[in-house]
């Protein structure tokens, strides 16, 4: 027994250690340096977050030149298909396009009203927001992860928890700031929990992503009473992200309420960042 | 002439791995994601390079492209290191005691490395206050060790061309 314990004990320190002088303990070296980096993630101080910064940006850079080929090869094949498919979508377009146009009067009466009862309730209304436009520059999908990098951060005043928005529609919320890059942390994803309110409804609850299935909404009443087509808006109760951000409609599947959300998440290259009232502020 | 051509294409195929590595890391390719399932070809590349050719694939090269894949996935730096690490101590194990090369030998001795690497993967997130679909990592496992031997195939090629 003694003997068989000898042998594999032999037998790790051949495979793992011994290995010439230089590279004694190699492997052991640059494990116990992962978990150094691993324990240094969670520690936030100024030079250990610049280091950060500098080490993100580079690799971002990298990743953004070394993707350029495949992605190339990708619209390539995406240009060709939609060229095979060019008949099908004019007609699919000029569907859509009189459909809009009956629909453009609706709006204008809808504007029109909303304005005069906002006037009505004497709602005081937002000082246009500031915005910070930027474009997505990594976009790497993994079962595991729905998140995409941009190409501004500390530069353009970008601060964590920041409200992401694809036209007018809330997509995510900035995770991490480097100097000229940030993550997006998208509304899909396993760690994303926003605040939100249902309308009509008008229900308080929590958006929880799923990954590649639909975000759902959690923590509502019960007896609740969302149907499907409810609006889904941002409700700004924790004081990061403004009231009112559309964000989807609901749609109920087994008594689980999912939303769809009004932007195509995968079809995301520019966003509009927005800057909160304490930036504008140090702005200032 | 003939040396120099000989010379080059020997260089090409000896660096190749590492090419491979680190544009799947740099590309975010470490998890192919199909449409019903996905494969991590980042632990099978380090560990069939590391278990037949140490040489192409030493432990410095693996370490970078964790940290490389961390950053690209936006998980804590270390986490993907540590797990590629433990893959590449698994196959050095297994290299030093397996005698003869076959494609079940190193399929069967995948296994272990790879649920150690997972658990790594999945305790390292966890105390990172990352949450993870346990499914998926699952059934990424699943499907990584049923590919294993397309990839050892095509690995198996490349290192013939590299010793010829």
């Amino acid at each position: 027994m003694d003997t068989r314990r000898e042998d594999v004990g032999i037998t790790i320190r051949s495979a793992l250690l011994a290995k010439g002088t230089k590279k004694r303990f190699y492997l052991f070296s640059l494990t116990i340096l992962s978990v150094i980096f691993i324990y240094l993630e969670t520690i936030e101080t100024k030079p250990l977050n610049y280091l950060r910064s500098f080490i993100k940006d580079t690799i971002y850079r990298g990743s953004v030149v070394v993707s350029a080929p495949p992605k190339a090869i990708s619209n390539l094949t995406n240009y060709f298909i939609s060229y095979i498919n060019l008949k099908d979508s004019y007609n699919e377009l000029k569907k859509e396009n009189d459909l809009l146009k009956n629909n453009i009067s609706k709006s204008d009466y809808l504007e029109l009203e909303n304005s005069q009862l906002r006037k009505l309730i004497q709602e005081q209304v937002e000082s246009s927001s500031d915005f910070a436009s930027a474009r997505v520059m990594l976009d790497k999908q993994s079962p595991y992860n729905n998140s995409f990098i941009i190409n501004i951060g500390s530069n353009k005043n970008i601060k964590n928890g920041m409200a992401v928005l694809n036209g007018e529609n809330f997509i995510g919320r900035i995770v991490d700031v480097n100097f000229f890059s940030s993550r997006v942390l998208l509304v899909s994803d396993l760690n994303s929990k926003i605040p939100v309110l249902t309308e009509p409804s008008a229900y308080h609850s929590i958006l929880s992503g799923h990954g590649p299935n639909k975000p759902t909404l959690e923590f509502l009443p019960e007896n609740h009473s969302i149907q499907d087509g409810d609006k889904v808006y941002t409700s700004g109760k924790e004081g990061i992200f403004s009231p009112g951000i559309p964000i989807g409609e609901t749609k109920i599947d087994n008594g689980v309420v999912k939303v769809l959300l009004f932007s195509d998440l995968s079809q995301v290259s520019f966003v509009n960042v927005k800057l909160n009232e304490l930036n504008l502020d140090s702005e200032k | 002439m003939a040396f120099f051509y000989k010379q080059i294409k020997f260089r090409f195929f000896e660096l190749l791995p590492i090419f491979l590595l680190f544009f799947i890391s740099f590309n975010g390719n470490s998890v192919i994601d199909l449409r019903f399932f996905s494969i991590n070809i980042h632990y099978i590349l380090v560990y069939y390079w590391v278990l037949r050719q140490p040489n192409s694939m030493t432990y410095g090269f693996v370490f970078l492209s964790g940290i490389i894949s961390d950053v690209v996935y936006g998980f804590p730096l270390g986490v993907n290191s540590l797990s590629l690490l433990a893959i590449a101590a698994a196959a050095s194990y297994v290299r030093v005691v397996t005698v003869r090369i076959t494609l079940l030998n190193d399929w069967i001795s995948f296994i272990p490395a790879l649920l150690i690497a997972n658990f790594i993967y999945f305790l390292t997130l966890y105390f990172s206050d990352y949450s993870l679909s346990y499914l998926d990592l699952f059934k990424d496992s699943i499907f990584t060790v049923i590919f294993y031997p397309v990839l050892w195939g095509i690995f198996s090629l490349m290192l013939n061309f590299m010793r010829s």
